[in-house]
Formats: structure tokens, C-alpha cells, sequence
């Protein structure tokens, strides 16, 4: 490819997607649409972890399925490397797979129970025609061990091991074929949390030994504050804020944001904190709200917030929001001091630091 | 976590194979009530194979001096009205009613299958073979054998055909729901997103990961097909005489009924207990290979 070290490894724009929702047995007519996602726009540099953090439903998967063309964008443009990947043929598609990879968020569902450890992971280089056969089979025990596994677990299936292992070895087939860029779909969500700080380990010690990119798609902000290095947050299928994480969890501008941090649960009850408090459900995607799609939850909304659609606009720093108001916002007391406690956060983030520790002295 | 702990965590014991995940085999010895059907079905089915050497007399050779005669130490289930030997007209007959029976389920259980797995897998084809599965599924198997024996003329073909159309339809329906239950999950998207081929995402993903459930309709299947094929014998639209077939023996016992009893309920509890057997060991199959059914 001949792109070159400035370009992005990924720039989506103005991504889209809707569902149609279809009735009628003999002519079925379309209803109406299930808009899963509105005019996402991102871009990952190479070598560095974008976070998409959201409530379920609010179309995180559904984006990092387009990026990777799993499904098909209604509209807009996904480009890898500066190529633009949103209209490929299917052949274009596969070939483009090498270079993008998925690791799903149940490891129980995403390996084959009819095919051995080893056949899962020399399958993306047979398909892409990568290596003879025997050096599959030595790079299938390179995988393995790079992971965490042992060259003797080739020959077993996916029932033979803990959910831990089983994502490990998800990770072992996305990296079989040398990807530039990984959609981690909820890669940890699915597992304890002892064994969680040891896939997020193991996952930024491989972006560092092979420069991997990632769209790191979380719900847990713990997981989310470790592992990236700027954060898109999502409601309702578009983009509300996207900053650089300290940034962002420092200085939250979008109330939905600020929400989202205050929810954290707090250790200390003597440190009293003013929680930001969402009013009912979040809208259907079948018919959101006019203007600011989270005017119905906001406390702060405005007559102008129900009509108007708020663009993302910059705030400095490549911190953009979608807030008509942010600059006159009160400040949320809690979120807005960078001392301030961040629930359980800190002794998880010191497990990840032990296990990381652990691992470097072992290995 | 170092590789000693990794290594620590307890190994499952090794299984290979089309039943991997269980054990199977191991239980199905325990259900004693399988057992002896599967005993049975092979017995039946060695000798039905092996007819020509097992069989005592020739069961074509009529002998006018030996007419209705019942069981004896010579003939073991006596001879019919032409003084066969019912023996070995069953043994003769069951081997044409299992291979009806087996070519039934085979064929059809290839057709209804791939039906089924390709609607699951495209669900722009899904309305149209659902819909043509339900047409067939409209027509009972008996008057699909009617239709084709007056079509090409009774005998083994017509009823072959019928009893394919009569199990397509349901096959179909079976492993369309697995396939279903299959695509949802999130190996088959990771195939996609490896780069599979869609040969490959078909047979290797899907069809791989339904065999067995499949496989275990089809041996419910089994004993229903062979009723329907001796019923269609008995209705005299298969076999045609003097060629052995369960059904139309009963069907010719059926005028001597109250003379010699025996010429048409032997063929009959023939047909009893191959449907049996297949029935039972079908349910056991099941019950093993469902992990939700056991207690």
C-alpha cells in the first residue's frame, strides 16, 4: 500500500446505517428504519487504541461491523490506509481482510466447536494464501505461545479450555494473518475480572510488539481508562463527544458524559459527590428524538436543544463535543477534579499493573 | 497468568470426532432399553443383508404340498398360501422394506438438509424454499405414492419417491431451525470476517455444527419412513408380487385371515418391531445428544 506514516490507519466519515423494519406476509413494505447508527465520523492513527464507549444499543457494535464490512453502511465512507473500503467487491473484501481483524466479546460463541485450535488459527492463512502448510504449523505455535498458550493445545477444541484461554486464542486467529487494525468488540466484557486485566495486558503488550492499531468498542470506562488512548462516546448512533482520554475523563463536556463518569460507584460514602441523574430509558433508534437526540434525558436542555441537531464542534485540543450549550454548562463538581476517586477504578487498575508486573517478571 | 498456571487448569479429557462433546457413545451404553433396540436393528439388519446365506429355504419356491401351514420345526413361521417359507419371505422382505426405508431417509435427508441449511444461510432464498417445503409438506405421502404409481406404474421406484417427498419437508424444517441457532452465533461472523469462502462457511460452520441434530431426526424419522413404505406395499402401489416387500405380504395374508392368521400377522410384527427398535433408539439418541434433557 502506498500509503504513507502520517495517513490514518482508519478514517470513518459520516458512517450510516439503518435497518429497515419490514411488515406484511405476501408484500412486505418497509415501516420504517432502525437507525442504528447516524453520521459516525473517527479517525485511528497507527499504533493507537480508540475507545467507543456507550449504553448497549446505542450502535457501538453496529460501527465496528461496518468498519470491518461485516455489514453494509447505508452511507458514508470507511477508508483503511486511505483507501476506501465502503464500496469493495466481495473479492476486494476478502483480500482487504488480512490487514483488518475482529476479537468478539463472547469466547464461548466465537471459535468453531468443530475445529481444532489449530485448524482455527492456520485458517485465515490458508485462506489468504499465507506461508506453506508447515509453516502454518509453526506459526500456529508461534501464535499460541505469543499469547499465552502452549504449542500442545493446537490439537485440542474450544470446549477444552476456560473462557480466559478461549479469548486468547480469538486473539491468536486475529493476529494470524498480521492486521494493521483490531475492532476488539467487548473483548473483556464476557470475563471475570481477574482474567480481564490479563487480556488487556496482553493486548496492549501485542500493539506494542507489533504496532496494532485498535477500535476498542467497551462499556466499562475502568477497562477503557487502562487500555486507550482517546475515547468516542456514543448515544443513540452518533457521536456526542471525542477527546483524548485524559481529556475526556478529566473534563467532561457533554452531559451525557458527565452522566456516565458520575455513575461510577464511589468506595468512600464520606466523599459526598453530586451524581448526575438520567431520567428514564433511552429513546428507540426506530424514531429518535428530534434535535439533540438526548434532549429527552438531558438536564440541561433547552427549547433549542429540542429542534436543532448539535454539530461536534471543537473545544481545543481535538476535544470536540456535540452540545449546543457546553461552554456555559455548571461544571459537575465530581468529574471536573482529576484527584477525585473513580470507584474501584484505582484497585483495578493496580490488579492490571500487578498482572503486567507478574507477566514481565516471568517472562 | 504464567504458562504453569495455564498449564495447571484442569485438562478435559480428550474426544475426537463427529460426538466430541460428550461422551456419547459411553451413555447410549447405559440406556439399556437402546441397547436392545440397537441389537434388534442389527440383527434384523445383518440378517436382511446376509438374506441369500441366512435364509432357510428359497422364498420364492412355492410347494402346493405344504399350503397355510403353521409354525412348525421345519418352517419356523410356517408357509404362507402358495407353501413359501414365511421366514424366509420376512428375512427376504424386510431386507426390501429396511433399504426402502434407509434410501427414504438417505436421500431425502440429504435434500431436506441442504434445503434447509442454504435457507438458514441465505435468507433471501429463505421465503421461497420454505414456501415450496410447505407445499409438500401439504401433500400426505401416501397420495404422493398414488400419484406416482400412476404415473411411472406401481412398484419399489414409486414408493421410494414418495417416501423421499415425505421426509424432505420435515428435514428441510429441522435443520433450517438448527442452522438458524447456528448463524446466529458469533463463529460464523468471525469466518466471515477471516475470509472464509462460502462453500467453506456452509460445511465447515453450519452444516458441521447441525449434523448431529440432523442426524438424530433422522433416526426418528426412520421407523415412520418404513411404515410409510409398508403402508404404500400393503396399499400394493410397491413391490409387486412374487417379490418380497413386509407390507404386501400382510396385504396377501390379509384373504387367509381367519384360516391361517399367522401369513399376515407375522410380515405385520415384522414391521412392528423394526419401527419399534428405530423408534426407541431414535429417543435415546436423542435424549443423549440433548444435554437440556438430562436429569
Amino acid at each position: 500500500m502506498s500509503a504513507t506514516e502520517a495517513t490514518p490507519v482508519l478514517q470513518v466519515d459520516g458512517l450510516v446505517k439503518h435497518f429497515p423494519v419490514s411488515r406484511g406476509l405476501i408484500r412486505r413494505k418497509v415501516i420504517g428504519m432502525v437507525r442504528a447508527v447516524e453520521g459516525v465520523s473517527f479517525e485511528i492513527a497507527r499504533g493507537e487504541t480508540l475507545a467507543l464507549v456507550g449504553e448497549s444499543g446505542c450502535g457501538k457494535s453496529t460501527t465496528g461491523r461496518l468498519v470491518l464490512r461485516l455489514m453494509d453502511p447505508t452511507a458514508g465512507s470507511v477508508r483503511f490506509k486511505g483507501e476506501e473500503i465502503a464500496t469493495l467487491d466481495k473479492n476486494a473484501l476478502r483480500r482487504l481482510r488480512r490487514h483488518m481483524q475482529i476479537i468478539f466479546q463472547d469466547p464461548y460463541a466465537s471459535l468453531n466447536p468443530r475445529m481444532t485450535v489449530g485448524e482455527i488459527l492456520a485458517e485465515p492463512m490458508a485462506v489468504h494464501d499465507l506461508h506453506t502448510e508447515a509453516e502454518r504449523a509453526t506459526r500456529v505455535k508461534d501464535l499460541l505461545d505469543v499469547v499465552g498458550l502452549l504449542p500442545e493445545h493446537a490439537r485440542r477444541y474450544p470446549h477444552q479450555f476456560s473462557g480466559g484461554q478461549r479469548q486468547r486464542i480469538g486473539i491468536a486467529r486475529a493476529l494470524a494473518v498480521n492486521p494493521d487494525l483490531i475492532i476488539c468488540d467487548e473483548p473483556v466484557s464476557a470475563l471475570d475480572v481477574s482474567i480481564q486485566a490479563q487480556i488487556v495486558n496482553l493486548l496492549q503488550n501485542l500493539q506494542q510488539r507489533f504496532g496494532l492499531s485498535y477500535l476498542f468498542i467497551a462499556h466499562d470506562l475502568a477497562v477503557v481508562k487502562h487500555i486507550s488512548d482517546r475515547v468516542a462516546v456514543m448515544y443513540l448512533g452518533q457521536l456526542v463527544e471525542i477527546a483524548a482520554k485524559r481529556d475526556l475523563y478529566d473534563r467532561p463536556l457533554h452531559p451525557y458524559t458527565q452522566a456516565l463518569l458520575s455513575a461510577i460507584p464511589r468506595p468512600d460514602p464520606s466523599v459526598r459527590k453530586e451524581r448526575v441523574l438520567l431520567a428514564g430509558d433511552v429513546p428507540s433508534p426506530f424514531a429518535p428524538p428530534p434535535g439533540c437526540r438526548f434532549h429527552t434525558r438531558c438536564i440541561h436542555a433547552q427549547p433549542r436543544c429540542k429542534q436543532e441537531q448539535p454539530e461536534l464542534r471543537d473545544a481545543g485540543n481535538g476535544h470536540r463535543v456535540a452540545c449546543h450549550f457546553y461552554e456555559t454548562l455548571p461544571k459537575p463538581a465530581a468529574a471536573s477534579t482529576a484527584s477525585t476517586s473513580l470507584g474501584k477504578l484505582p484497585e483495578r487498575l493496580a490488579a492490571f499493573e500487578a498482572a503486567k508486573a507478574a507477566r514481565n517478571g516471568s517472562g | 497468568m504464567s504458562v504453569e498456571a495455564l498449564n495447571a487448569a484442569p485438562a478435559p479429557t480428550e474426544e475426537n470426532g463427529l460426538f466430541a462433546r460428550s461422551g456419547v457413545l459411553r451413555r447410549l451404553m447405559r440406556d439399556k432399553v437402546a441397547m436392545v433396540a440397537a441389537l434388534l436393528l442389527a440383527t434384523i439388519g445383518l440378517a436382511a443383508i446376509f438374506a441369500p446365506v441366512v435364509a432357510p429355504y428359497d422364498p420364492y419356491l412355492t410347494d402346493l404340498t405344504k399350503v397355510m401351514q403353521p409354525p412348525s420345526a421345519e418352517h419356523w413361521f410356517g408357509t404362507d398360501n402358495t407353501g413359501r417359507d414365511i421366514l424366509s419371505r420376512v428375512i427376504f422382505g424386510a431386507r426390501n422394506t429396511l433399504m426402502l426405508g434407509l434410501v427414504g431417509v438417505i436421500v431425502g435427508g440429504f435434500l431436506g438438509g441442504f434445503l434447509g441449511i442454504i435457507a438458514a444461510y441465505n435468507r433471501r432464498l429463505d421465503g421461497w424454499i420454505m414456501r415450496l417445503v410447505d407445499v409438500m409438506l401439504a401433500f400426505p405421502a401416501i397420495l404422493i405414492g398414488l400419484a406416482v404409481a400412476a404415473i411411472f406404474g406401481a412398484g419399489l421406484t414409486a414408493v421410494v419417491i414418495a417416501l423421499v417427498v415425505a421426509t424432505v419437508p420435515d428435514v428441510a424444517r429441522v435443520a433450517r431451525g438448527a442452522a438458524i441457532g447456528i448463524m446466529s452465533q458469533e463463529f460464523m461472523e468471525a469466518g466471515r470476517a477471516v475470509g472464509v469462502s462460502d462453500r467453506t462457511l456452509i460445511w465447515r460452520y453450519l452444516t458441521l455444527n447441525c449434523i448431529s441434530t440432523i442426524f438424530v431426526f433422522l433416526t426418528l424419522r426412520f421407523g415412520q419412513i418404513i411404515l410409510i413404505g409398508s403402508a404404500l406395499g400393503f396399499l400394493g402401489m410397491g413391490a409387486q408380487p412374487p417379490t418380497a416387500e413386509l407390507g404386501m405380504m400382510a396385504a396377501q395374508g390379509r384373504d387367509f385371515l381367519f384360516m391361517a392368521p399367522h401369513i399376515a400377522t407375522i410380515p405385520s410384527f415384522a414391521i412392528f418391531v423394526i419401527v419399534l427398535a428405530a423408534n426407541l433408539l431414535g429417543d435415546a439418541l436423542r435424549d443423549v445428544l440433548d444435554p437440556r434433557l438430562q436429569t
